[in-house]
């Protein structure tokens, strides 16, 4: 595991993904898979190929040639997702917990309330008004873990303790500082916000939108969420279950740091931090 | 399609797995999955002439009842289930024959905790991410990603005539006669995070493998750890506990600490989360993982990371049939 640094910011992660795909674009032998985070870059060798040592030394000497981190451009699509916000589904998940282990506020709320917002509504405002990065799929099969582009729209909210017995497949929740779609029916200890109606992992994707055929996203795609109404919800529903929903995403084009750091600052210094 | 085996009882999980599993997931969310003793699988296939990763099943704690539909070559490793076939108990580790009709029959482990059955030929599957293996999480692979169920039928995939072998009483693995088991393990991701008391403590434990266990991995109950001033003193978004840390990648084999819970994670363990992982094991324990029973005893040993990969390549030249006798 290679660690980029000791905090959670988002500089880590695009170094880790510039690595990752410098990695993969290079000759060296040897390395099997990778699990890229917001702070770090898990590699699997096969060791009959490659020696620990050498390994680090190629590994090493690719990082050196990456230049500063501003300097890294990643390869990234725009993903479209509906979410039905404020949901009856993920509310029958949070009520089943009510009941079954600890009485709690509705998440909405409560993400809403230690966040400084007015209330869900403005949740739902602000969670929609911003590009979510995707720093990594881990944990199950498709599971995007993401962090807003935009700083204004970071929602920091401690996960549940015990964890929720279930969460309905496809549930949209934040986390830390993350949002994830939970993409199987799992227990789980994010906050349940919403769900999409539209699958991110499938064993057998009809739709060619889908990489390396399993998984809609990959790291260094990102999501924006657009909010649908429980109506809209159940007739994508019928689209997707039809197989004649059309995933909307944009093509791959590369993302430049320097860009958004340039325009992450510019935001910071017009003061309005969490103020939309 | 023709059918080679039905299933008359499933037993408790019983799944097809091959080796070494799912190729290029990880970076998807997807653990590897397939067999956890890779040993045992790896000599079940030899004894019946495939290739060593063949796809064949993985049997756990309770083993299945299954009806032959054609005559075939088979053969059972692992765990001690008193595997017989019409009532006539079977060999272990040698290369074993039934005619269509025959019943073959695995009970309970008496000894260990999984069994593999190899098929001559190996099993038909579905394919999915570069394996045959069945990924139940992802409903995927294997037999329509699912553990098997009663009345489900398998088709063998063809093969040559091959001559009967057995593995040497020498090579024949690896149980623990006292409910204890040494776990080589090497240090790192996360060691860091422990304090040089915490390494030690962990060490000197003798960790009880608890019931809540299966192929995510395997739950450990022990004493609280010891943790370093990197844990104790952090920035905030990793989180209040000092096990907690900013999502990281999980890798396979890692000793995840949960609060106070250690969980050696497993073929179909989660590919990251917010836990530290101080430790690793090393691939040669694995085997040992898969037949360890509940309320047996773990004591860790930690070896470098050279040793780790000299054992792996032993066990590597070990899995070929030049050790099988005829």
């Amino acid at each position: 595991m290679i660690e980029f640094g000791d905090d959670g910011a988002l500089e880590l992660n695009f170094m880790a993904l510039g690595l990752m795909q410098a990695i993969e674009q290079s000759e060296i032998a040897g390395i099997i898979d990778s699990i890229p985070s917001y702070n770090s870059l898990l590699l699997e060798y096969e060791p009959d190929k490659i020696k620990l040592p050498d390994l680090t030394e190629e590994i090493q000497n690719i990082f050196d040639s990456l230049g500063p981190i501003s300097d890294i451009e990643i390869n990234s699509r725009l993903a479209y997702l509906p979410c039905c916000y404020l949901d009856p589904w993920t509310k029958a998940a949070i009520e089943d917990y009510c009941l079954k282990v600890n009485e709690r506020e509705f998440d909405p709320d409560f993400v809403a309330r230690i966040n400084g917002l007015e209330d869900k509504h403005e949740l739902v405002r602000v969670h929609s008004n911003t590009e979510h990065w995707v720093a990594s799929i881990m944990a199950l099969p498709g599971c995007a873990l993401m962090r807003p582009l935009d700083p204004r729209c970071l929602l920091v909210s401690p996960k549940y303790n015990p964890p929720r017995l279930w969460t309905p497949a496809n549930a949209v929740c934040t986390g830390g500082m993350s949002t994830s779609i939970h993409t199987l029916r799992v227990p789980g200890g994010y906050n349940l916000i919403g769900r999409t109606p539209v699958p991110v992992y499938e064993a057998n994707p009809t739709s060619d939108a889908f990489r390396n055929g399993v998984s809609l996203l990959q790291p260094g795609d990102r999501v924006k969420f657009v909010p649908i109404s429980v109506e809209e919800y159940k007739y994508i529903r019928s689209q997707v279950r039809s197989d004649s929903y059309q995933y909307n995403t944009t093509d791959y084009s590369k993302f430049s740091v320097k860009e958004w750091e340039k325009w992450s600052l510019s935001l910071t210094n017009q003061g309005n931090t969490n103020d939309l | 399609m023709t059918y080679d085996l039905e299933v008359i009882k499933p037993g408790l999980e019983t799944t097809i797995q091959d080796w070494p599993g799912l190729k290029g997931g990880f970076k998807y969310g997807f653990n590897r999955s397939g067999p956890i003793d890779h040993y045992s699988f790896r000599m079940a296939n030899l004894l019946v002439g495939n290739h060593p990763g063949a796809p064949g099943l993985e049997v756990q704690f309770i083993g299945p009842t299954i009806r032959f539909l054609s005559s075939q070559k088979f053969a059972v490793t692992g765990a001690d289930m008193e595997a017989s076939l019409d009532g006539n108990p079977l060999p272990l580790w040698e290369t074993l024959s039934a005619e269509a009709g025959q019943i073959l029959t695995l009970g309970s482990a008496i000894k260990g905790a999984r069994s593999y059955i190899a098929f001559s030929g190996g099993l038909k599957a579905n394919y999915f991410l570069g394996s045959y293996s069945t990924h139940t999480i992802a409903e995927a692979g294997g037999f329509d990603g699912k553990k098997l169920e009663k009345g489900n039928k398998i088709t063998i995939n063809p093969s040559s005539v091959i001559e009967k072998l057995t593995l040497p009483d020498k090579y024949q693995s690896m149980f623990s006669n006292n409910g204890q088991w040494i776990i080589e393990i090497v240090l790192g991701p996360s060691n860091d995070w422990l304090s040089e008391e915490g390494i030690e403590l962990f060490i000197n434990t003798d960790w009880i493998v608890s019931p809540r266990s299966n192929r995510m991995g395997i739950r450990l109950e022990g004493p609280s750890l010891k943790f370093s001033e990197r844990a104790k003193n952090k920035a905030p978004e990793h989180g209040s506990h000092p096990s907690n840390c900013v999502d990281i990648g999980y890798p396979f084999g890692g000793i995840n600490i949960c609060g106070d819970t250690p969980v050696v994670l497993l073929n179909e363990g989660l590919t990251g989360g917010g836990f530290i992982i101080p430790f690793t094991v090393a691939s040669c324990s694995l085997p040992k993982l898969a037949q360890a029973r509940p309320h047996e005893i773990f004591k860790f040993k930690i070896i470098s990371v050279e040793e780790a990969q000299n054992i792996r390549k032993n066990i590597n030249t070990l899995c070929e049939s030049k050790t099988l006798k005829s």
